[in-house]
């Protein structure tokens, strides 16, 4: 008996590879997609495109029998009424099945942005291949021409792209912390700007004259959403006052004027940094006590002031504060009187703390966010100087 | 007896783990997320003490009739037609409908987030089929192939959770948002799914302490607890309240959006496939107890002959009674199941065992 | 051999089982020794030419088989008869200590006395050999086997007794190191194919008069000596009465290897996994005998069966014990690794390859993609392709003379790798998967590796079937089996499953000497303590202070 239905399960599981394998796919019969845009074209489709990697440009071992160079990548695109429809255009022009899963990042461009996110991000969340983090970007312009680009130092622009968010210089985000910003009424989305430049006269050696015009991403800012649509950007300055206030300012530097000697600067590379926000509520006012905590290192001066004194830290302690409040102050600004959107969380902060109020305050919070008062507090400390004590030829005291 | 093997606690308690905690692992956090919201922990928590009054409750009946399982006892209760009529009613609508509901959200999970052009009877049939193997050999067998695999998989889902960078404490805030009443509405369901382990009425019989069966149910039903709570909290600590509510699987998606140190990421599949190790299981001992309670039912002198055909019935209401698509499953979980298995077989009619062998004196020994 | 066979088989069935024990050597003589077709039991006669033609008539066309009749020098009516096979006999002993000693010698030690007849055969037995064992028998089936065994028989006239002379020595492998079980630490001699020898060299070991070695004889027509052995004290007696039981139902022609009766009395013959484990080291054995095993020797094999056998029995070596215990635990974890490798690794390369893509980092997949570019065929047929190819090389280098069974590995691992990846056939990195597959299937016992190479055919199907899901299926169905298997009655997963906490010391890990307190406990179920509490060594109290 038991071998009788040994022998039966292994028939099933024999007629089973005959009938065929339902979900395989060979690596060799797939289009490994590394970058995906979204596009509102002028008739109002959505414009789909892809970068797909060409896996021969990507062999190691450097086997130069392969003829010629090969480009990385190949980029795609094809318009549909939906994003699916898209791809199902998309397909036919793609010899291959493709593959979403290693897809780095989702860029959005400005028209489909302003028309509206949560239509893209929809489908890239619901169905199970693409992955929720994504990094997700909102190019100034045309999603496709991010793909296009042609950057150095990565083969292809959407890996370059992935590069550049990890070294989380700017502000970053995946598409699931877009979609929980999205779903929370206490904060509205914000996601990194992205745009194409030319790589101008920096260009290295030996590729001056046959390339064509190169092109390099660079992160740009961030594109504020009101709900899931572009209303605004804000700059690069702007978004290190985003960080500092969304509590994710945890690299970067800050430059001060240099006590003792106006004119020239110092610069204070940040090793560790929180943000905390109280909000205050009496029934009428509502304020918000902002306190920033942060530690740098000194890595360069430009004056000649010995600054390897007790006071001289201080100072420079006061001048780092000083420069950290006026930059939030300034995004602050922009986002109650400008954009009129709580970008930073702050209700998120309210809600922790009145819940009560919060039920009844969550559906005008905008509003209630641009009249509330923000008291920025911000607690440095330079904690070391580097490996010089004074900038040569100080003056001797 | 029908069966000869003796387990011993350890195992025990190891199989009650793998009898709740495959399926509720999956379904449970985004069914209580969506009603209380980010105090879901605390239902789930709430939900733990309910269960160990039902196991409590359980297990008190069983020490009462050493020896003998649900099915037995219940012809020693109300005498042999209406003990029947019980026995089968467990046999038809808890342990087949359950364990073919186990049998449902398995391949349907499977399908959804793995494999979406594979057809889902594949996915039945093998779990069916391997579960099966199982069956034949015993309950012994099934204890210790849930003891050779728990730990690994335990030990690689708490690396993976802790190893999060992604939590956030904040998102658990503020606590008891809207009250209490969310937090209450969200008991019934974890309630339920942990309230799986009345199968240890099947079971404790072959004990191989059978005194140790309270400590064994209220173990048992901790861990699930904990281990419910814990993973609640990891998607809640991810996602916050209200992403957490978007998922069907939040759980699945938290561990999609895990990545250590840039390359151990995309893992899922990895911890989703031993993940069916203990679907294997869970089916195994819904499977055995239907199986077993059967040949009981039937005067059997061995089981064995039905396992084939409970298998059969198995795959037929997974695929059957569940409804047609994802939808009906979670409706059919979350308004039919739950209500219906917690109060009938859960508390219900264990309580009113309990209580006519009280007032009839049946049953020896009581602890 | 069919004729022999036959009847027997016939026999069996109309008898049924109800046959005793006790038939067995009284219907022997009907096979194998008489072909007259008389049942009774044979014995000799008093007369010496009877008797030697008996013998002659059964040992007919039996060149090797020496017949020596002489005179007995105190009596030289006296006729004396020496029987022996060429070549099993110790040429020395034979003319030295019996011949020289009864025809010559025997006057000088009894001088001036006739021996009569009728005294003959006890003064010969004892004063008249110099041989250090001997036996007497009267039955003619004893005789015959004894001669054929190597003993040399002595027949007297008059007398219906014969004198067995153990005075064998046949030419045979000296005890060299072992083949299959290499060290680099620990004793340097293994088994050889005498039976003798191989219980000697446990006996060398253990020097307790508990060490058991109780005698049996098999098969029909070999008449294989086996030997039983155990530790009284240690081992469950019930298992020893089991081994035996197990064995005494064997009724086969021949034993030839301990194969024969591994087959024969295993748990489950239908198992891929080896439920009977199988050494070449005296120090193995003595360590398995030192944990309540019972040892099974074959005569003609240097292979002695070890029972009862546990899974992780095959991922230790006997130099674990050797070797200092934290680079023993390391080793240990490799091999276990090695295990799960050898099983899934090319199973896990088809169900990414074919199914879960996103497991690889981006990197590595467009890498793995490009070389997939130029290869027809999908990953299963490579893998497979590949894997028929490596087994294939490997058991052309066990069957080859060695120095040529090198070449084929070179043949193999250069040529056909490298062309196969050059010609497009094969991905480079399948090339990897299949090499390091094998390779780690070199690391444990050869007998399960053998039958994790079987089953890794099986996940490999299952994998191109349905992924991670197939894979894991059968590694199920396998973890299932692997949990109702026994082994001479105890679970063949023990100590892990079901846990034995104080056995896990010498699993996964092995703890340090002073800390493996127990025997597995259940292989040796009275006798577990083996270790002395509180043997962790530290420095004297003397050294402690300053």
């Amino acid at each position: 008996m038991r071998k009788k239905i040994a022998i039966l399960l292994l028939l099933f599981f024999l007629s089973g590879l005959l009938g065929g394998c339902w979900s395989r796919s060979e690596i060799g019969e797939e289009a490994i997609i590394l970058g995906t845009g979204v596009d509102l074209t002028e008739d109002g489709l959505i414009r789909l495109s892809v970068q797909i990697a060409s896996p021969g440009a990507f062999s190691a071992g450097g086997d130069t029998s392969g003829g010629g160079k090969e480009p990385p990548a190949w980029v795609v695109w094809a318009e549909g009424e939906t994003i699916e429809d898209a791809e199902r255009y998309l397909a036919m022009k793609v010899p291959r099945r493709i593959y979403w899963d290693h897809s780095i990042i989702l860029v959005i461009g400005e028209r489909m942005a302003k028309r509206g996110t949560e239509m893209v991000s929809n489908f890239f969340l619901r169905t199970g291949e693409p992955r929720e983090n994504m990094w997700l970007m909102v190019a100034r312009g045309e999603a496709r021409d991010i793909l296009q680009a042609q950057p150095m130092l990565a083969k292809t622009s959407a890996q370059a792209t992935g590069f550049l968010t990890r070294m989380k210089t700017g502000y970053i985000v995946q598409i699931w912390e877009y979609a929980e910003m999205r779903a929370s009424k206490g904060v509205q989305p914000v996601v990194t700007g992205v745009e194409v430049q030319d790589f101008g006269e920096g260009r290295g050696p030996g590729q001056g004259e046959n390339s064509t015009v190169q092109k390099k991403v660079e992160l740009s800012g961030v594109a504020v959403l009101k709900v899931d649509k572009l209303i605004g950007w804000l700059d690069a300055h702007e978004t290190r006052g985003l960080l500092w206030l969304k509590g994710e300012a945890k690299e970067g530097a800050v430059i001060v004027p240099s006590p003792g000697e106006p004119g020239k600067e110092v610069s204070i590379k940040i090793r560790r940094s929180h943000t905390k926000i109280v909000p205050e509520y009496d029934g009428e006012n509502l304020w918000f006590n902002v306190n920033i905590y942060v530690e740098g290192d000194m890595v360069e001066q430009q004056s000649r002031v010995d600054l390897a004194k007790p006071e001289q830290i201080k100072a420079l302690e006061t001048a780092m504060s000083e420069e950290i409040k006026a930059r939030t102050t300034a995004t602050l600004e922009k986002a109650q009187t400008e954009y009129g959107l709580d970008i930073f969380g702050f209700g998120n902060a309210f809600h922790r703390k009145y819940r009560k109020e919060w039920r009844e305050m969550q559906n005008h919070w905008d509003e209630e966010f641009s009249r509330a008062g923000v008291n920025i507090a911000v607690e440095a400390h330079v904690r070391g100087i580097g490996l010089l004590s004074m900038p040569a030829g100080s003056p001797e005291k | 007896m029908l069966e000869h093997g003796k387990i011993d606690g350890k195992q025990a308690i190891f199989l009650m783990l793998s009898v709740v905690l495959p399926t509720a692992i999956l379904t449970i956090p985004a069914g209580i997320v969506r009603t209380a919201r980010q105090d879901a922990w605390l239902s789930v928590m709430a939900a733990t003490l309910a269960v160990l009054l039902i196991a409590w409750l359980v297990v008190s009946l069983s020490l009462r009739f050493p020896g003998k399982t649900l099915c037995e006892y219940a012809e020693e209760i109300l005498g042999k037609t209406l003990g029947k009529i019980v026995c089968l009613l467990y046999i038809w609508l808890f342990f087949l409908y359950a364990g073919s509901g186990a049998v449902r959200q398995f391949s349907f999970f499977l399908v959804t987030a793995m494999m979406p052009e594979t057809p889902i009877e594949v996915f039945s049939i093998t779990v069916v089929a391997v579960a099966a193997y199982a069956v034949r050999n015993g309950l012994e067998v099934l204890c210790r192939f849930n003891q050779l695999f728990l730990p690994v998989t335990g030990l690689l889902a708490i690396v993976f959770f802790l190893s999060t960078i992604e939590m956030k404490p904040a998102r658990l805030l503020p606590v008891f948002d809207a009250g209490l009443l969310p937090i209450v509405k969200g008991t019934v369901m974890p309630t339920m799914l942990m309230g799986e382990i009345v199968l240890l009425a099947m079971i404790i019989p072959y004990l191989n302490k059978p005194e140790e069966a309270q400590r064994i149910a209220i173990l048992s039903a901790l861990f699930n607890g904990f281990v419910l709570t814990a993973s609640t909290l990891e998607a809640l600590l991810i996602f916050g309240p209200d992403l957490a509510a978007h998922w069907i699987f939040p759980t699945f998606n938290a561990v999609r959006v895990i990545s250590i140190a840039n390359f151990l990421e995309r893992l899922e599949s990895v911890i989703v496939a031993f993940w069916v190790l203990g679907g294997f299981v869970k089916v195994g001992v819904f499977y055995y107890v239907a199986v077993l309670g059967s040949a009981q039912c039937l005067n059997l002198k061995d089981y064995r002959p039905l396992v084939l055909p409970v298998g059969v019935i198995l795959v037929s209401f997974s695929s059957f009674m569940h409804g047609e698509n994802i939808v009906d499953m979670i409706y059919y979980i979350s308004q039919i199941q739950v209500p219906f298995m917690l109060i009938v077989f859960e508390v219900g009619i264990p309580l009113l065992l309990l209580i006519i062998a009280l007032v009839r004196g049946k049953g020896g020994q009581s602890s | 051999m069919l004729k022999f066979i036959k009847p027997r088989r016939a026999g069996m069935m109309s008898r049924g089982k109800s046959q005793s024990r006790d038939e067995r050597p009284t219907n022997k003589p009907d096979q194998t020794v008489t072909s007259g077709g008389s049942s009774k039991k044979q014995v000799l006669t008093p007369d010496l030419e009877t008797n030697l033609r008996e013998i002659k008539s059964i040992l007919n066309n039996c060149s090797d088989v020496v017949y020596r009749e002489f005179v007995f020098a105190q009596n030289e009516q006296l006729k004396l008869a020496l029987i022996y096979t060429d070549g099993l006999v110790d040429n020395a002993q034979v003319s030295d200590q019996i011949m020289r000693a009864l025809a010559l010698e025997v006057p000088m030690s009894v001088p001036g006395q006739q021996i009569t007849k009728a005294r003959a055969l006890e003064f010969i037995r004892e004063r008249g050999l110099c041989i250090h064992q001997i036996n007497e028998s009267a039955q003619l089936e004893d005789i015959i086997r004894s001669i054929l065994s190597g003993d040399t028989v002595l027949l007297v006239d008059g007398h219906a007794t014969a004198i067995i002379n153990k005075a064998r020595g046949w030419e045979m492998r000296s005890i060299t190191e072992p083949e299959a079980e290499t060290t680099v630490r620990g004793p340097r001699e293994a088994f050889v194919e005498s039976l003798r020898v191989n219980t000697a060299l446990i006996r060398r070991k253990i020097k307790s008069p508990n060490l058991k070695v109780e005698a049996l004889r098999l098969g029909e027509v070999t008449d294989t000596d086996i030997a039983i052995i155990y530790i009284k004290g240690i081992v469950n007696e019930k298992l020893v009465a089991e081994v035996k039981s197990r064995l005494e139902r064997i009724e086969i022609d021949g034993i030839l290897e301990s194969g024969y009766i591994e087959e024969l009395i295993e748990d489950s013959p239908w198992s891929f996994f080896p439920t009977i484990n199988h050494s070449e080291r005296p120090d193995r054995v003595a360590a398995m005998l030192l944990e309540g095993r019972v040892a099974i020797l074959v005569d003609g094999t240097p292979f002695v069966l070890s029972v009862p056998t546990l899974f992780v029995e095959f991922l230790q070596a006997t130099e674990d014990y050797y070797h200092r215990f934290l680079f023993s635990s390391a080793i240990r974890l490799l091999r276990f690794l090695a295990m799960i490798i050898t099983l899934t690794l090319p199973g896990l390369y088809i169900a990414v390859l074919a199914f879960h893509h996103e497991l690889l980092p981006t990197a590595l997949l467009l890498s793995i993609a490009a070389q997939h570019e130029s290869v027809p065929y999908p990953v299963i047929i490579e893998v497979l392709l590949m894997e028929v190819t490596f087994e294939i090389l490997r058991e052309a280098g066990i069957r080859l003379p060695r120095p040529i069974g090198q070449a084929v590995s070179i043949v193999g691992a250069l040529v056909i790798g490298e062309a196969a990846v050059r010609a497009g056939l094969v991905a480079a990195a399948t090339v990897i998967v299949v090499a390091g597959t094998g390779i780690a299937s070199f690391v444990i016992a050869y007998n399960l590796s053998a039958s994790l190479r079987l089953l890794r055919f099986l996940i490999m199907f299952l994998s191109a079937f349905l992924g991670l899901f197939g894979l894991i299926s059968g590694l199920a169905v396998i973890g299932i089996h692997l949990c109702t298997l026994r082994s001479f009655g105890v679970p063949y997963l023990s100590p892990l499953v079901p846990i034995t906490g104080v056995n896990l010391t010498d699993t996964l890990i092995r703890a340090p000497w002073w800390a493996m307190f127990y025997r597995p406990r259940l292989i040796a179920r009275q006798n577990q303590k083996r270790l002395a509490q509180g043997l962790k060594p530290s420095p004297p109290p003397s050294r402690r202070k300053g």
